[in-house]
């Protein structure tokens, strides 16, 4: 007999309404939740069991019986200790979890403005430290999970990403829609890894999305539109102050006066001025359906988005539409089925070389000449022969862009590059699902078995007219090409678990077996060259042109493939004595017949010391555990074939008068290496939580990890004759770290108040390199001509800043000659007053290459993320602000092989005479002391930083208002980001990833942004 | 989940294992011993613009003191094991692992017999030439003839430099008999009789073993500016040597390779897939513009000013008939008005105009501009050759006389009396920035007296020092004095 029940649920303290409150009928999927004044209303039957429940509060249980109305007071659960997060093939409640474990649950992420599910993350859990590669829209980040677990040669360090249970091994995790996600957990000690075996390593983020709740249909929309600027513009010099030194650089080595009347020049081309953006458009819009009833529930959501980048706003863009679908049906009382299944396009629209010296056009406004102007206006000029006879590019009123003849290399004029890019862009197609089918034969025995897979189209089209941007960058004929490809990789998971309690004995056994297979890949591209057009408007594939200008190639990837077994014992005495165990066998194809399979066990115990009899209740330390584990994981993000000897081609030759007849070569690249195996990470970690005074909740983890037989390419050496260097198991790396994070939450009357914060040690050594190796330079990060600027060696951080140290600047010729060894020699006898002094390391009295040393590293060794909410009545206001710090940035942002470059205005305080400067050193022509050209402290800075990354003001409407359009809840929100900076950091962003973090070499910066944004709820 | 599941095979590579099984495959394992050759003028790391560096007809140059550490410290003799461009050691022995890797295949594949001799004596003559580069780079080095197993890797010790020159000579001695007299157009290139009795006659001549030299130098040679058995002949002209179209003309011996049809890019620029030559690219001023109505030929503007000419090799040069074939004198073109460009690094205002590219000479191909120039370079030309013999004949005869005549002739000189100086100052003008004058320098022991004032110094610099990371967990000893 059906009844209709209806009530209202507040919160027992305060006695106002909760909205949101989810209620549901036990022992089956139908329910509903609470408008914004706590009211709801329900149909069941009088037999029935209604479960109230809220993060935060303790749930409730009421039976219907008799009653229509049922009223709940819900009271504050401090503990947090019923929540559940998401494991790795299961669930676990939090307060019987062992490992190290941080969780974000959708409410932490609702109206963050993040284009990407990595900017989302950032700060928000400790142990992760997170990095954008540039502020262009859409680009990836670089993400972190305790440090550095690997040497970075084949992109061992990135964490593995699981959606829904499907591996995402191809193509990044940029398809994915942020309002989609219901949690978010990263897993980062062994003792939680160790589930996912030999790609666990670096870490494992779990993504779960949304699905459907039975009840009432549920409408939401979340829109903003908004406009960004950058942050920062640097200083660099106009055109006068850039002709005095270049007249005091050429002097100072001989040379003429440049520029006579340097004041004559005036300002001159603002080049950053003419790149920048400062109203790049941005606009979001998603909108999600979610609704169910006892058979079946489902989960619709469909977004886009739409960013325009603050550099070069003709060629930097990004746009993703996505798609999703999650059900869930119950066919029988046994057997229940479901799928996730999201598309979503992607295209990227964007300025090519970013964040490089070699002419990106970052680098290009900061190092060109002020003196060249933008647009050649002068009739006269522009009718010289560089103009006339080249194929320039030109503006809307047929004037040519400026082409310095006095910076030349790669730098060129950046509007001008702009142009032979337009319309040039990339996209990708993904379809990312999975489909499940869970036979649950006893109510606690349960066997599952899914399919997932990752389908993905992408590619680009790409024109580049004839065009002459300088003397040295130009194309004589257009290309106009386009390539597609296809990737493909899915798995099988097959999953048995029972769960038993018995006499206060909780058991959980899960046992399963995995197939994987990834990279099943290929790809064509096509060129069409010397079109009869010159734009991309104009280009076409239809054009018939000669089979020599339609080039083509293709490649078919190589297949990775897996084949797992996997196991987990949980147990639990009363939940206070926790124990898991895991273990996981792996197979992989990238490892000699020697060792395909390796095994990773892991082990924790947990004491909830509160649940003790002992434990006296108190308001000092309300809860209480403490928890331990121990694992080993592993890493097979090596080459494929790497222990294999392989015969590879490319060493051609031409023969022949013609001249043209290229002729293929082979032989083999390396000796084969057949004891190639898996990388292995073992892993302690200690951890407590603990709630304080009531409203405190803290977390607390210890971890040493070490990685040994770290996969990396030996160096042969060169008499050997190999073309490429084998992989083999080399050195041995230990990170340790401290985590805290700690959680507030407070009412006070109408205002509710509460703060999440972060804090992350970390400090990372390289402990060995191979019998008798002391330090490596492969995969040491690169700059202009200076070689190698970081080094790996025992004893000291992972590719960490190596060069020469400076003392000063000889600030005249008696302090060069008192410069000297014990023996009376002058260190540096051909110093000139106002360059700089080296530190003689060595101590041998000369300065070489064996003066280097350690300055410092680009990882930050702390991060800290802080998140402030309040609300007061129908207002809302949120802060997120994160800091980093400890490390160092390279700061090259000028290219110092280019005589002429132009340079910041911090060169205005450079050295100019006895007691004018003792840190940035003279400027000539002739700097043969090396003060530029050498990597050397002068180039490194302080990293630290804090930046007030989001504020948040919002504001709901009430309930009189918005019942009239018959929605639940009409909000509307304006938000900053990137408001504030604090860094000495001179270049524009102290935020700067990539494989060796920290290096700036013309970065793409964070853009500065305001967003005005809608939440509707029906 | 068997383990066949996770055997996943290469596509597009082969396993070695299972590769040099016929004659096309024994052809491809041929060309990768060729591709080294490159190494002569392509990429940036090549012989010409580093032997030019450390000589004393050119200073390093390019873009500021830091652009080319290996060139700059060469070129001011603060070269060091960490400066020393490691791939003049490394590129040399891939070559000698790749004709070591084939040499001991060819003897099991199945395929014509006169192919497989003649592939057999290409790869020894090419073993040659690299350890001859090596052996004349560094002195000190090992000498590897077979695949090296993963056992013996960090156990090589080096040879005495006379045990590599014994080598060298036994490689090319059976080479040479089974080496074609000349090759068809669609192979030149290939190795030759008359390349490797020249290269022996050279190898001989630098092992100090004159009358040797001179006796495989003479057969190559012929009568001076008359028949020899492969019709090699001087060029009337001698700035036709450089021009783009003439390659494999009657004075080349043995040339390098390069076009523009790898469409090279700076991913795989100075790889075995850029056939390009970079030589070209190096030496050209930066930023050359022509003002409007400027006389001077319409040359190549992008370049990156290394190897500025000394003005001591523009002093003894300046009244020669080869001056202007040999160098540009951009410094009177510029007050001429004539063309404009930016000075680089060491510029002294004159370039090497052997190398120097016109913008007709631009590719027209598809790969960047700068990294697909279609030069051909030399490793032995007649001129050169001839030199060499009347070097090893010691200066004196009438022979000796006939030879130094003729090159001098050819470019409207009259006869000087032959000496060893003679010849000495000869090879200088005639081969000037063309990479032999400091091997030149150092064979004839001259080298600390004309080097000094870059300083060079005596009993160090006459070899490179050996790159860092070969001493690195091996066996092998630094070079004196480094």
């Amino acid at each position: 007999q059906t009844v209709e029940v209806r009530g209202k649920v507040i919160d027992a303290n305060l006695s106002i309404g909760i909205s949101g409150v989810s209620i549901s009928i036990k022992n089956s999927t139908r329910g509903t939740t609470t408008s914004a004044s706590g009211d709801y209303q329900i149909s069941a039957s009088a037999s029935d069991v209604l479960v109230f429940s809220f993060i935060g509060y303790k749930p409730v249980e009421k039976a219907i019986g008799k009653a229509s109305v049922i009223n709940v007071a819900l009271e504050e659960d401090v503990k947090g200790l019923n929540e559940v997060v998401v494991i790795g093939y299961g669930t676990q409640k939090k307060s019987v979890v062992t490992g190290a474990i941080s969780s974000i649950k959708a409410k932490d992420l609702e109206n963050i403005p993040s284009g990407r599910i990595e900017t989302a993350l950032q700060g928000r859990v400790s142990g992760v430290t997170i990095a954008a590669n540039a502020g262009q829209p859409g680009s990836a980040s670089t993400v972190r999970v305790r440090g550095l677990t690997t040497f970075d040669t084949y992109g061992g360090n990135n964490p593995l990403w699981v959606v829904d249970g499907v591996i995402i091994d191809n193509g990044g995790i940029g398809f994915i829609n942020q309002s989609d996600i219901e949690s978010i957990e990263v897993l980062k000690d062994a003792a939680s890894l160790a589930i996912y075996g030999a790609r666990a390593a670096s870490g494992v983020i779990l993504v779960s999305t949304k699905r459907g709740k039975s009840g009432k249909l549920s409408v939401n929309y979340t829109g903003f539109v908004g406009s960004s600027s950058p942050a920062k513009q640097l200083n660099l010099l106009n055109a006068s102050d850039y002709g005095t030194v270049m007249n005091e650089k050429s002097v100072a080595a001989g040379g003429n006066v440049l520029y006579p009347n340097p004041s004559s020049l005036g300002a001159g081309t603002d080049w950053q001025g003419a790149i920048f953006n400062n109203n790049a458009q941005r606009a979001n819009h998603e909108i999600s359906i979610s609704g169910g009833n006892d058979v079946s529930s489902f989960f619709l959501s469909a977004g886009t988005q739409n960013q325009d980048g603050i550099v070069l706003k003709d060629i930097s863009g990004y746009r993703r539409d996505n798609l999703r679908l999650n059900s869930t049906h119950k066919l029988s009382k046994l057997i229940s089925i479901g799928q996730t299944l999201a598309y979503s396009h992607q295209k990227t629209v964007g300025i090519g070389n970013t964040n490089s010296e070699f002419g990106g056009p970052l680098s290009s406004a900061i190092n060109l000449d002020p003196i060249t102007p933008l647009v050649v206006t002068d009739p006269t000029a522009a009718a010289s022969s560089i103009y006339a006879s080249n194929p320039v590019l030109r503006d809307k009123e047929g004037r040519p862009y400026g082409i310095s003849s006095i910076v030349g290399q790669e730098m060129t004029n950046p509007i001008a590059y702009q142009q032979i890019r337009l319309g040039n862009f990339d996209w990708s197609d993904d379809f990312v699902g999975n489909a499940f089918i869970e036979v649950s034969p006893l109510s606690n025995l349960k066997f599952k078995s899914t399919v997932g897979a990752k389908l993905s189209y992408w590619g680009g089209d790409f024109f580049t007219p004839k065009y002459y941007l300088s003397a040295t960058s130009g194309a004589a004929k257009n290309t106009f090409s386009r390539s597609s490809n296809t990737g493909l990789g899915w798995n099988i998971e097959n999953t048995v678990s029972y769960n038993k309690s018995l006499n206060n004995h909780n058991i959980g056994v899960l046992l399963g077996q995995g197939l994987y297979i990834d990279n099943i890949t290929s790809g064509t591209s096509i060129t069409y060259s010397d079109l009869p057009v010159n734009t991309y408007d104009d280009a076409s594939f239809n054009f018939s042109l000669p089979a020599a200008q339609r080039t083509g190639s293709a490649y078919t990837g190589v297949e990775h493939r897996v084949t797992s077994l996997f196991g987990r014992l949980t147990y639990d005495f009363k939940e206070k004595y926790l124990f898991t165990g895991i273990i996981r066998r792996d197979g992989s194809s990238r490892f000699g017949g020697n060792n395909k399979f390796g095994i990773f066990p892991s082990f924790s115990a947990g004491w909830v010391v509160s649940n003790e009899d002992f434990w006296k209740e108190n308001n000092i330390v309300k809860s209480l555990k403490i928890r331990s584990g121990y694992g080993v994981t592993g890493n097979d993000a090596i080459l494929n074939f790497g222990y294999l000897s392989t015969i590879v081609g490319g060493r051609n030759y031409t023969y022949g008068t013609g001249g043209v007849d290229i002729i293929s070569g082979f032989s083999p690249s390396a000796p084969s290496n057949p004891d190639l195996k898996w990388e292995e990470t073992a892993q302690t970690n200690i951890g407590i939580d603990a709630t304080l005074l009531k409203n405190l909740t803290l977390t607390l983890e210890v971890y040493r990890k070490k990685t040994s037989g770290i996969l990396q390419t030996i160096t042969l050496p060169g008499y050997v004759g190999a073309t490429s260097s084998p992989v083999g198991n080399v050195a041995d790396m230990e990170n340790r770290g401290l985590e805290i994070e700690l959680g507030y939450r407070k009412r006070f009357g109408d205002f509710n108040f509460s703060a999440n914060g972060n804090v992350s040690f970390l400090k990372n050594e390289v402990t060995y390199l191979g019998n008798g190796i002391s330090f490596i330079t492969s995969g040491a990060a690169g700059f202009q001509s200076m070689g190698s600027i970081t080094r790996t060696q025992v004893g000291q951080p992972y590719n960490a800043f190596f060069g020469l140290q400076t003392a000063g600047i000889f600030q005249n010729t008696a302090e060069i000659n008192a410069y000297k060894t014990a023996e009376g020699n002058v260190i540096q006898p051909n110093a000139k007053p106002g360059d700089f002094k080296w530190v003689d390391t060595d101590g041998n009295g000369v300065i070489n290459d064996n003066d280097k040393t350690f300055l410092g590293n680009g990882l930050p060794k702390y991060t800290i993320g802080l998140n402030v909410a309040m609300d007061y009545k129908n207002f809302d206001f949120m802060f997120f602000a994160q800091a980093s710090g400890g490390n160092k940035i390279f700061q090259g942002l000028r290219r110092l092989d280019i005589l002429n470059a132009n340079y910041q205005s911090s060169v205005l305080s450079r050295w100019t005479g006895e007691g004018t400067s003792n840190t940035y050193p003279r400027l000539t022509n002739n700097d043969t002391n090396g003060n530029f050209g050498k990597a050397s402290n002068f180039y490194l800075e302080d990293g630290d930083f804090v930046r007030l990354k989001i504020i948040q003001l919002g504001y709901t409407l009430p309930n009189a208002i918005i019942s009239k359009i018959g929605a639940q809840k009409l909000r509307v929100f304006v938000t900053a980001e990137n408001l504030l900076t604090l860094t000495k950091y001179t270049g524009y962003d102290p935020e700067i990833g990539g494989n060796v973090f920290g290096i700036d070499r013309g970065y793409y910066p964070q853009a500065r942004s305001i967003q005005f944004g809608l939440n509707l709820k029906f | 989940c068997s383990s066949s599941y996770l055997e996943v095979l290469p596509k597009g590579s082969s396993l070695e294992a299972s590769y040099y099984t016929n004659q096309s495959e024994a052809f491809a394992g041929l060309v990768a011993v060729y591709d080294i050759m490159r190494k002569n003028s392509g990429g940036f790391e090549n012989m010409i613009t580093m032997l030019n560096a450390g000589s004393d007809d050119t200073v390093a140059g390019g873009g500021g003191a830091t652009d080319g550490v290996g060139l700059q410290s060469f070129s001011n003799y603060t070269i060091s094991p960490t400066t020393v461009p490691a791939s003049y050691w490394g590129d040399h022995y891939q070559g000698v692992f790749r004709a070591n890797f084939l040499l001991s295949k060819l003897p099991n594949i199945p395929m014509d017999a006169t192919l497989k001799a003649r592939y057999t004596a290409e790869s020894q003559a090419l073993r040659a030439l690299y350890y001859f580069n090596l052996v004349r780079l560094f002195k000190n080095i090992p000498l590897i003839t077979t695949p090296l197993a993963s056992t013996e890797i960090y156990n090589v010790v080096q040879a005495e430099p006379s045990a590599i020159y014994a080598q060298i000579e036994k490689d090319l001695n059976d080479a040479i008999p089974v080496l074609p007299i000349s090759v068809p157009a669609s192979d030149a290139g290939r190795l030759t009789k008359g390349a490797a009795q020249a290269l022996l006659g050279k190898v001989y001549l630098y092992d100090n073993k004159l009358s040797e030299a001179a006796a495989q130098l003479a057969i190559v040679n012929g009568t001076p500016n008359g028949a020899n058995p492969y019709g090699y002949k001087l060029l009337n002209n001698f700035s036709d040597l450089w021009v783009v179209a003439n390659k494999f003309n009657s004075e080349s011996i043995l040339e390098v390779t390069h076009t523009y049809a790898s469409n090279a890019g700076w991913g795989n620029w100075g790889s075995g897939t850029d056939e390009g030559n970079s030589v070209v690219q190096m030496i050209g001023p930066r930023t050359l513009t022509r003002p409007t109505g400027s006389t001077a030929p319409a040359y190549y503007s992008g370049g990156w000013s290394f190897n500025p000419v000394t003005q001591d090799l523009y002093d003894v040069l300046k009244n020669d008939p080869r001056f202007s074939a040999t160098i540009l004198d951009a410094k009177a073109l510029k007050a001429a008005k004539q063309i404009n460009y930016i000075s680089g690094y060491q510029d002294t205002g004159y370039f090497i105009n052997k190398f120097m590219p016109k913008q007709s000479d631009v590719s027209t191909g598809l790969g960047n501009i700068e990294l697909n120039f279609r030069q051909n370079s030399y490793i032995i030309r007649l001129a050169d050759s001839y030199l060499m013999e009347a070097e090893a004949l010691g200066g004196t005869g009438a022979r000796a006389q006939a030879l130094l005549d003729a090159v001098r002739s050819r470019v409207g000189l009259p006869s000087i009396p032959v000496s060893l100086n003679a010849i000495a100052n000869e090879r200088r003008l005639e081969l000037a920035c063309e990479g032999h004058r400091w091997f030149d320098l150092v064979r004839t022991g001259k080298a600390a007296t004309v080097l000094s004032s870059k300083g060079f110094k005596a009993g160090k610099n006459e070899a490179l020092p050996i790159p860092f990371k070969e001493l690195e967990n091996t066996k092998i000893k630094q070079n004196p004095n480094y």
